[in-house]
């Protein structure tokens, strides 16, 4: 509650500013809006923004760093003997935590301070268990003791927080109101600051890039002291067990999110690009309005459904009809089902860009290949798509982006068992054979009872990491081919 | 037909290539063109001139049915090459243009190399029976086009990297590869500074040995320099149609004064 008072505190700070800050600018220039250098609302904008900038930077830099340090200096207090078999420093302080966080909810409900550091841990514990705190050990002197430590120190910082956040926003308002003068730009300041904060929003972006890739990273690293590279990266097997003496190479995994990923651009890529040329170039403009929506319908589709068709029609059919009586096996969970289902989630994504693109391409290079005596066939041919190309190719990137990184439909249409390349090159090239994706195994490796410090359950940062620089490389590729071969129409 | 100019023999005995009768043209409920009857002949430069929107572009784009890929124009009267009906309904549009050859006001060469751009036509129509054949097209286009000389060494290079008037003559040689009998001009200097658009004209002065040529162009110099016959076009009608010394000099008609001397337009 406090924190809401707080953001509502400068929220009505700034506006008080806005008002003062453009009163102010008025009044010395006499009244006449045309005697001041900026809109009067920028001066009004002026102060608000020096208001708030500082003070929710203040507030929000407080709310990063004073966790950590709280929560060093808690675990501190707890002594070593307090530190049960098995269990470790981190454990304890998650206790911690959640007893601190009793506390509060305790003392909301009215009880009284004094009563509840009086009480023993195991009464306190029972009193927090009916209030919907539940504790999974039972709980210690040396638990509580912390857990008040916590709560008191939470509690002592959020009050100097709260001092220190206010201090800001007042003197950036004193500070600004004082700038305010018929001869002040306000209009380069208020855009100098709205420029920072593009540039930030543009920051947030990037950083959150390289946040992903770092906890990635160093997930990844963990794995590897666990786990030996080569065997990852060069072994040909994957069996894992949570026992131990796992085999964890990527291998069996690359090559399903491969093999399913292309025979569903296989799909994907002839159908929608003739969609998208008949879209643009041949259908009319009725047909255009009702088909085009009707296309992107299927993008709209979860994918667990497309699941479900591959799982329930798809998968059966294409064993009964082809698998079969073909002597391919008799599995309906298989490659071509989740290919084929993943192609045509895929359409939509070919063809709405490629249609985009095509619409790009300039009227005049139609017209001038018409003027040669060119059909319509022959201009599209040789014309439009050529012209078209590097955008046609950025669009089917993307949606090999797509594929490689999508998983419901594997598992419910190839199955979750890993290629055999044990049992011969036959088993792993036949595309009515079940078999699994990288992402299908991260999800597997990662629910469930899992240790964050097994190879077994590591290994998924591996793999998560391995399919990033994919389809990163991916669209660094794409966006080279669009860079190198895009033709400048003016 | 005129016999001021028997001097200029090329002009005067020259037979008639594309006649036009009573031609009308309608976008969708606008009348773009009102009556419009012009004979044009073989082996002359043909200049439509006239104030923007008077319908000279329109004319142009109906001798090669290029408006038939405006879903909403409809032209009515009658057009003959060598007098056929281009608007029978037994003639491909398509192997029309192949005849009647196009170059646009915008320089729009194709995104492929300088070769390709001019072997395009002739590679479509099945022109050469080889490639030492197609070569030579090639060459032979572009030496037409005045721009054998800057492009030789580089013709695998794209066309787009061309400047504006190398792009333009680029456009020229590639509707001349396609060995039309007419060649349809629409503004094709008006993106060019004055030395390309000299090239240019030079080179239409040349086209004339071979073709019918019809400009389209906003420039009366230019017209003047160019062309032997001029057709005056305003507000959709024609309104006189003579040779280029009559119309610049001796006018009948007083729109067509008032225009050529930049009281009207």
């Amino acid at each position: 509650m406090p924190t809401t008072w707080l953001i509502l505190a400068i929220a009505a700070l700034a506006a008080l500013g806005f008002v003062a800050g453009r009163a102010r600018a008025m009044t010395s220039a006499g009244g006449d809006a045309r005697r001041l250098h900026s809109l009067p609302a920028y001066y009004g904008w002026n102060v608000a923004l020096t208001v708030l900038t500082p003070a929710l930077g203040l507030f929000v830099l407080w709310m990063l760093v004073q966790p950590f340090l709280v929560d060093r200096h808690v675990t501190g207090l707890i002594p070593d003997s307090a530190i049960g078999q098995g269990s470790s420093r981190g454990l304890v302080m998650s206790d911690v935590r959640r007893v601190a966080e009793g506390l509060s909810v305790l003392e909301a409900r009215g009880a009284d301070a004094d009563d509840i550091a009086a009480m023993t841990p195991e009464a306190l514990q029972d009193e927090m268990a009916a209030v919907g705190v539940a504790l999974g050990t039972p709980m210690t002197p040396a638990v509580k003791a912390a857990a008040e430590a916590y709560r008191a120190e939470t509690d002592g910082w959020r009050t100097w927080m709260g001092v220190a956040v206010l201090a800001a926003a007042l003197g950036g308002l004193a500070l600004s109101w004082r700038m305010t003068d018929k001869d002040f730009r306000a209009r380069n300041t208020v855009e100098r600051g709205i420029l920072f904060m593009l540039l930030g929003a543009a920051l947030v972006a990037i950083l959150t890039t390289l946040g992903i890739v770092l906890s990635m990273l160093f997930e990844t690293a963990n794995f590897f002291e666990a786990y030996p590279w080569q065997k990852f990266f060069l072994g040909t097997n994957w069996a894992p067990d949570f026992r131990g003496n796992s085999e964890l190479a990527i291998l069996p995994l690359l090559w399903g999110t491969l093999y399913i990923s292309l025979i569903a651009l296989l799909v994907a890529v002839p159908i929608g690009l003739f969609a998208a040329i008949y879209l643009s170039e041949y259908a009319t403009k009725r047909v255009r309005t009702l088909a085009k929506p009707a296309i992107e319908i299927l993008a709209g589709i979860p994918t667990i459904v497309y699941g479900l068709f591959a799982l329930i029609t798809v998968g059966p059919m294409l064993r009964d009809w082809l698998a079969q009586p073909l002597g391919f096996g008799n599995s309906s969970s298989s490659v071509m089902t989740a290919g084929l289902v993943m192609g045509i989630m895929l359409i939509p994504f070919v063809s709405s860009l490629s249609d985009d693109i095509i619409n790009a391409v300039p009227q005049s290079l139609r017209d001038g290949s018409y003027g040669l005596g060119a059909t319509q066939s022959e201009t599209i041919k040789q014309v439009i798509v050529p012209a078209a190309l590097p955008g046609i190719v950025g669009a089917i990137l993307l949606a090999a982006s797509r594929a490689i990184g999508e998983t419901m439909i594997v598992v419910l249409g190839a199955g979750a068992a890993a290629a055999q390349f044990n049992q011969g090159l036959g088993e792993v090239v036949n595309p009515f054979q079940a078999m699994t994706t990288i992402t299908v195994k991260i999800v597997s490796q990662l629910t469930g009872d899992t240790d964050f410090s097994s190879p077994e359950t590591l290994v998924a940062f591996a793999l998560g990491l391995t399919l990033f620089v994919i389809t990163l490389g991916l669209n660094v590729l794409a966006l080279w081919i669009v860079r190198r071969y895009r033709e400048q129409y003016e | 037909m005129n016999d001021m100019r028997l001097i200029d023999r090329k002009t005067t005995m020259n037979e008639i290539k594309i006649a036009a009768e009573g031609v009308d043209v309608f976008y969708g409920e606008s009348h773009a063109l009102k009556d419009v009857s012009v004979d044009i002949e073989e082996r002359t430069v043909t200049a439509f001139i006239g104030p923007s929107g008077c319908g000279k572009s329109t004319f142009l784009r109906c001798l090669n049915r290029m408006n038939d890929t405006i879903p909403t124009a409809r032209v009515t009267g009658r057009i003959t090459l060598d007098g056929e009906d281009i608007y029978a309904p037994s003639v491909d549009p398509v192997q029309l243009r192949a005849k009647v050859g196009m170059v646009f006001q915008k320089p729009n060469p194709f995104p492929k190399s300088i070769y390709d751009n001019v072997a395009y036509g002739p590679r479509i129509h099945g022109l050469s029976r080889n490639k030492a054949e197609l070569d030579e097209i090639v060459e032979n286009s572009l030496r037409r086009a005045a721009l054998w000389d800057e492009a030789k060494d580089r013709l695998a290079e794209p066309g787009t990297g061309l400047s504006g008037g190398q792009q333009q003559r680029l456009c020229i040689a590639r509707a001349v590869a396609t060995a039309p009998e007419v060649l349809l001009m629409d503004e094709p200097c008006s993106a060019l500074d004055p030395i390309a658009t000299a090239q240019v004209e030079e080179l239409i002065d040349e086209l004339r040995q071979n073709f019918s040529v019809v400009i389209v162009t906003h420039s009366m110099q230019q017209a003047a320099r160019v062309s032997q016959k001029t057709a005056f076009f305003h507000l959709g009608h024609l309104v006189e149609y003579d040779d280029t010394d009559t119309i610049f000099q001796n006018p009948r008609d007083t729109r067509t004064e008032s225009y050529i001397t930049g009281r009207i337009g």
